[in-house]
């Protein structure tokens, strides 16, 4: 009796969890099977074969190579700089730590139309270094190395901020163990401090990812438009739309949704495998 | 191998960690570095592991200056309060570590130190355990993994800092009697860092205490629990008596002079006296000084307290003996005191 009547004081009434499960499946729903669900219906309303065609269009595949391209090249360029600023923030100290902690935040806190037009004002041909760039022949803006600036920009935070709670709480006695026991500091890095970050990275990695070929703001202030050589996915689902190409734009909308599923379905499988080690290396 | 330590000066911002510290370890011996937190014993220890470098002074190991060389050069091995295992790795791999990471000219045949390793688990008492992680040791089995990983490097001297902190008491006393044992055994220069007394009396040869960024005092444990040199050794080894006092011709007057007490040494005037709780004697006596205030028994010892014109004494004496005295809470008694330790205020 005494067990009974403490299991109940300490859990709501049966009523009450009920209704908040249901609220928050009626909420998922609502916001996010609903809109999937819709994406897909509305890419297969014309049936499997207009689908397809809007799929195989010339500016659909061009739209889906440089979104790839694009992803290709931001997401290890802050992989690597995202593990070195946690690498600096979790295990030095150092004079304007805080402001370095600030600036990794910056992007988040910036709106991605802001920090395009940056880039504009930055290389632009009325910009600062433009028309030196347009002298070496190098443009950035209106073709590909802005998108990948941009979306560098964008995403730069997700690594760094997956990472930096995960170091700060390992701390610095393992690396000093291996130091002692006489690694260098590269055996260090890659036999000590890697492996015990290697899932939080992935986290990183993963989320870095999702938003790098799902960026929109950013990337259309610097991208100027240009069909087949600029359109990322995001903005050619946008011209799609605007054009009420409906078909063809949920057709495209749906292969993002399709990589974000992936991503999201990579991710569990990953923590279901791999699960007691991953809270091994987060436990002490 | 013997360490050298000379003129050690560390700083923190603003807070002196280690204040001009000279040291001598003697080579196989094994020495405890003793003393309350902040007290600069950690420090001191980081600095020879070559974890930490010092402001000023120098550092030498056997004869050769190393304060300019790597921890990895420096030959030692060194033990981590919290073990510092590596988590993502199996025992075997922990231990492995520093046989695995040398330069290749350098490095063991892999068969070669699969058996040192072996060797290494056994020596520990682990040799059932080498496939598991940290995560699924006992606090004492992942202390004796760290012990074997850096003995594993065939270290010239063993640093330990506070090696038995984080254990529960029974584990903490077997593990301490099994490192003495252990050193007896291959005799490997050894200094740990400790803030318990009782563990640095019972396993160092020498005990350094420590305060404050200084060292007290060094020697043997009967020396410095035996012949204090300041008050602090005194009162930071074992329980203490400790009140103001006048020192005239001899003699330490306690108490608005309830009780005088013979001194050694040349204090004189106002001071400050010690005396341990077995060194005062206490006998019933009607009409005596005394007032007994306080009486705890637990287990073999009595622990009796007693109110002396104003101030509170603790008495202690075993339990026999205190039955044989047949003293009640509230009885009047009085108190003798062959010896006192006393400091200059």
């Amino acid at each position: 009796m005494p067990a009974s009547s403490s299991a109940s004081a300490l859990s709501d009434p049966a009523w009450m969890r009920r209704l908040l499960i249901a609220t928050a499946l009626a909420f998922l729903a609502l916001f996010l099977l609903l809109p999937l669900v819709a994406v897909f219906a509305e890419a297969l309303r014309r049936g499997v074969g207009a689908y397809w065609t809007a799929l195989v269009d010339e500016d659909a595949l061009e739209a889906i190579k440089l979104t790839l391209i694009v992803a290709a090249i931001a997401v290890p360029a802050n992989l690597v700089f995202g593990v070195a600023a946690s690498w600096c923030v979790a295990k030095f100290d150092f004079y304007g730590k805080n402001l370095l902690i600030t600036l990794i935040d910056l992007p988040f806190s910036v709106s991605p139309v802001i920090s395009g037009l940056i880039y504009v004002l930055l290389f632009g041909l009325n910009g600062a270094i433009g028309p030196f760039l347009k002298a070496q022949g190098i443009q950035i803006i209106f073709a590909v190395p802005g998108l990948v600036l941009a979306t560098i920009f964008v995403t730069f935070p997700f690594v760094a901020r997956e990472l930096i709670p995960l170091m700060q709480e390992q701390g610095t006695e393992e690396e000093e163990a291996a130091l002692v026991l006489g690694a260098g500091g590269w055996q260090t890095f890659w036999r000590v401090t890697l492996p015990n970050i290697k899932w939080g990275l992935l986290y990183g990695v993963l989320l870095c990812n999702a938003r790098a070929m799902g960026e929109f703001g950013a990337v259309s202030v610097v991208s100027g438009h240009i069909r087949g050589y600029t359109n990322t996915m995001p903005l050619h689902v946008e011209i799609l739309y605007n054009e009420y190409n409906f078909v063809a734009a949920f057709a495209v909308a749906s292969v993002l949704a399709m990589l974000a599923l992936v991503t999201l379905v990579a991710k569990s499988a990953l923590e279901w495998r791999f699960g007691a080690e991953l809270a091994a290396t987060r436990h002490k | 191998m013997a360490i050298q330590v000379s003129g050690i000066t560390k700083q923190f911002g603003s807070y002196r960690a280690l204040d001009s510290v000279d040291l001598e370890v003697r080579s196989g011996e094994l020495l405890a570095l003793l003393g309350p937190s902040g007290s600069g014993k950690t420090t001191l220890l980081r600095i020879m592991a070559g974890l930490e470098s010092p402001d000023a002074g120098s550092l030498q190991l056997n004869g050769e200056e190393a304060l300019g060389l790597k921890p990895r050069d420096r030959q030692v091995g060194f033990v981590f309060q919290h073990y510092a295992l590596f988590r993502h790795m199996t025992v075997f791999d922990n231990v492995a570590f520093g046989l695995k990471v040398r330069p290749r000219a350098q490095r063991l045949p892999n068969a070669e130190i699969k058996r040192r390793v072996s060797e290494l688990l056994e020596l520990v008492q682990l040799g059932h355990f080498a496939d598991r992680y940290p995560a699924q040791l006992s606090g004492g089995q992942r202390q004796r993994v760290a012990l074997a990983r850096a003995l594993a490097i065939e270290p010239k001297v063993l640093l330990l800092d506070e090696p038995f902190g984080a254990l529960d008491a029974k584990v903490r006393k077997e593990l301490r009697r099994w490192l003495r044992k252990l050193h007896d055994e291959i005799h490997i220069t050894s200094v740990f860092v400790t803030h318990d007394q009782e563990e640095a009396l019972e396993l160092a040869d020498r005990v350094v205490v420590m305060s404050q960024g200084r060292i007290e005092q060094i020697g043997s444990p009967a020396e410095v629990y035996d012949h204090p040199s300041s008050a602090f050794v005194y009162e930071f080894l074992g329980q203490v008596n400790r009140f103001d006092c006048m020192v005239e011709g001899g003699l330490a007057h306690i108490g608005n002079g309830a009780l005088a007490i013979p001194t050694d040494g040349d204090v004189r005037g106002a001071a400050i006296a010690y005396v341990r709780p077995h060194d005062l004697g206490v006998t019933p006596a009607v009409g005596g000084p005394g007032r007994v205030s306080g009486i705890h028994v637990v287990g073999p010892d009595a622990r009796v307290e007693i109110e002396l014109g104003g101030l509170f004494l603790e008495a202690e004496m075993d339990r026999e003996r205190f039955t044989s005295l047949g003293m009640a809470l509230g009885d009047s008694c009085s108190v003798h005191i062959d010896r006192a330790r006393v400091f200059a205020r």
